[in-house]
């Protein structure tokens, strides 16, 4: 591995900068997370930053089932960060559909819809053990220097638009008019 | 062309590229962003980010895959970031670093400086209007009218040193006030109001309405990703420094050696103090919304600005300079 490989993967691990994505939670976990970017417990000693845009975020933590509803739109926010990405599944919801499992409208876990790293588990899980969770996915990272996660979504965001069709219960993101989203609409340069 | 003709010209070219010039000003951006975050965590009651936190995050940004919306106008977005960054660095030359000298003075320089560090707000307006994005748009209408708010006072209040010098050369009035540290305290207000339309400038709480997140996702950096991020926000971070230099020669006598003390060393003295400053405002305050920005600049900034001119002019037409 060349240096500036070296180089780059220490940067990675230094600076995950998240996202958070609610897919049909009950909001428990939601507060925990927020909790858990409190100056309390001050993530930023890790590098961590809340970012409002997909496009600057590196990590998608996501809370709850995922509704048939919202399944789309996370694929679509999934494809819009940049690669590499990584996704944090907190709660017990996000790891397997928790008590909605088996809901007419709940699709299960978010592994259903994208592709997942690291879970942490609870309901809702505590913040020190959400913060725990993003420290084993970056121990993971700096391990291996990869995403743990699946293939189709592996490659660039291009690719990852048009691998939304193969993610197992969905169907292909296609646009459904909402204003921000030209998320298949871009080229990698 | 002799031997001596080529020395000189690497001499000028080491100044230009490398001190003070392109290469320290980067190393000052990142430092500079540490030491802004780091302060705004100490005063939260937290450690805040390690050292090597701004590099990283340059570094991850540079590795990352970098995105252009199909709707947004590829060759203007790819020259946005790098034309903010050339702007930030030119103006920095003409501003005396350390020792009390810049690599490049000329009579007038002060309004070229002015101008170059307006030049990223319009750049920001136009990288949000270009990006193809609703939220990139509304972020860069913002930036655009806060430019409108900011840029009067802090012209008006770089006005009084000049005034107090009789030059609009940087390193003539640096040097005058530098042999003249009585005329300092006078010029109180101006420090001031500069500060605060720095802050607007710079886009920082409680003028981080072109980035307000809780309403218009990033602003103008929404669709900003990879590389091209990581150059808007070196950008952002060598705006700091410019601005703060600037600041610092105009109000605070400049960057001479303090007796023992060489002058690089004063100088970033001077900056952390500065920077130490605009972190306590960012974190005692929160943000505005855009109408209050503008009003606050124009009821509140510009008469100080004015007070702060009319108290230079009179002073000089009357008794004292």
């Amino acid at each position: 591995m060349g240096l500036w490989q070296r180089l780059v993967r220490w940067a990675r691990v230094k600076s995950p900068w998240i996202l958070h994505f609610n897919s049909g939670a009950c909001n428990a976990c939601d507060i925990e997370v927020l909790a858990a970017l409190c100056p309390r417990f001050d993530v930023e000693r890790l590098g961590m930053l809340l970012k409002g845009s997909p496009r600057h975020a590196d990590v998608l933590v996501c809370t709850g089932p995922v509704t048939r509803q919202v399944a789309r739109r996370l694929r679509r926010i999934y494809a819009q960060i940049p690669a590499p990405r990584f996704v944090l599944a907190v709660g017990t919801c996000a790891a397997s559909g928790g008590v909605f499992r088996g809901c007419y409208n709940v699709l299960g876990g978010v592994d259903e819809a994208i592709p997942v790293d690291m879970y942490v588990p609870g309901c809702p899980p505590r913040p020190d053990a959400i913060i725990h969770g993003a420290a084993q996915l970056l121990a993971a990272l700096a391990r291996s220097g990869e995403s743990a996660a699946g293939q189709p979504y592996a490659g660039t965001a291009r690719g990852a638009a048009g691998g939304g069709a193969t993610a197992p219960g969905g169907r292909a993101p296609a646009g459904d008019g909402q204003p921000a989203g030209d998320s298949e609409g871009r080229v990698a340069p | 062309m002799g031997g001596a003709d080529w020395t000189a010209v690497l001499r000028e070219l080491f100044r230009v590229l490398v001190f003070p010039g392109f290469a320290f000003l980067l190393l000052l951006a990142l430092a500079g962003e540490w030491l802004d975050r780091k302060a705004y965590a100490r005063y939260q009651h937290r450690m805040g980010p390690p050292w090597f936190q701004p590099a990283a995050d340059l570094i991850k940004l540079l590795a990352k895959e970098d995105l252009v919306p199909r709707l947004a106008s590829r060759a203007v977005f790819t020259f946005l970031p790098v034309l903010a960054l050339a702007a930030v660095a030119c103006a920095y030359v003409y501003l005396p670093v350390a020792g009390g000298r810049a690599v490049y003075a000329f009579p007038g320089d002060l309004l070229v400086v002015a101008y170059l560090l307006t030049l990223p707000a319009i750049l920001f307006f136009l990288a949000g209007w270009f990006s193809g994005s609703p939220y990139g748009a509304v972020g860069g209408v913002r930036a655009a009218t806060q430019l409108l708010g900011y840029e009067v006072p802090l012209l008006l209040a770089v006005l009084a040193p000049a005034v107090v010098a009789g030059s609009w050369s940087i390193s003539e009035v640096s040097r005058t006030l530098a042999g003249r540290p009585e005329l300092l305290p006078l010029q109180v207000i101006g420090l001031v109001v500069a500060l605060l339309a720095l802050q607007g400038k710079l886009e920082r709480v409680p003028f981080d309405i072109p980035e307000a997140e809780t309403e218009v996702v990033a602003g103008t950096f929404t669709e900003y990703s990879g590389g091209r991020l990581a150059l808007f926000r070196l950008a952002i971070g060598a705006e700091l420094v410019v601005g703060l230099t600037l600041i610092s020669n105009l109000y605070l006598g400049g960057h001479a050696a303090w007796g023992p003390v060489p002058g690089l060393v004063v100088y970033l003295f001077k900056l952390a103090v500065l920077v130490l400053i605009l972190a306590a405002v960012r974190a005692a305050a929160a943000r505005l919304r855009i109408e209050q920005m503008v009003t606050f600049c124009w009821r509140v900034l510009v008469p100080a600005a004015l007070l702060q001119l009319f108290v230079v002019v009179a002073l000089r037409g009357w008794w004292l300079l």
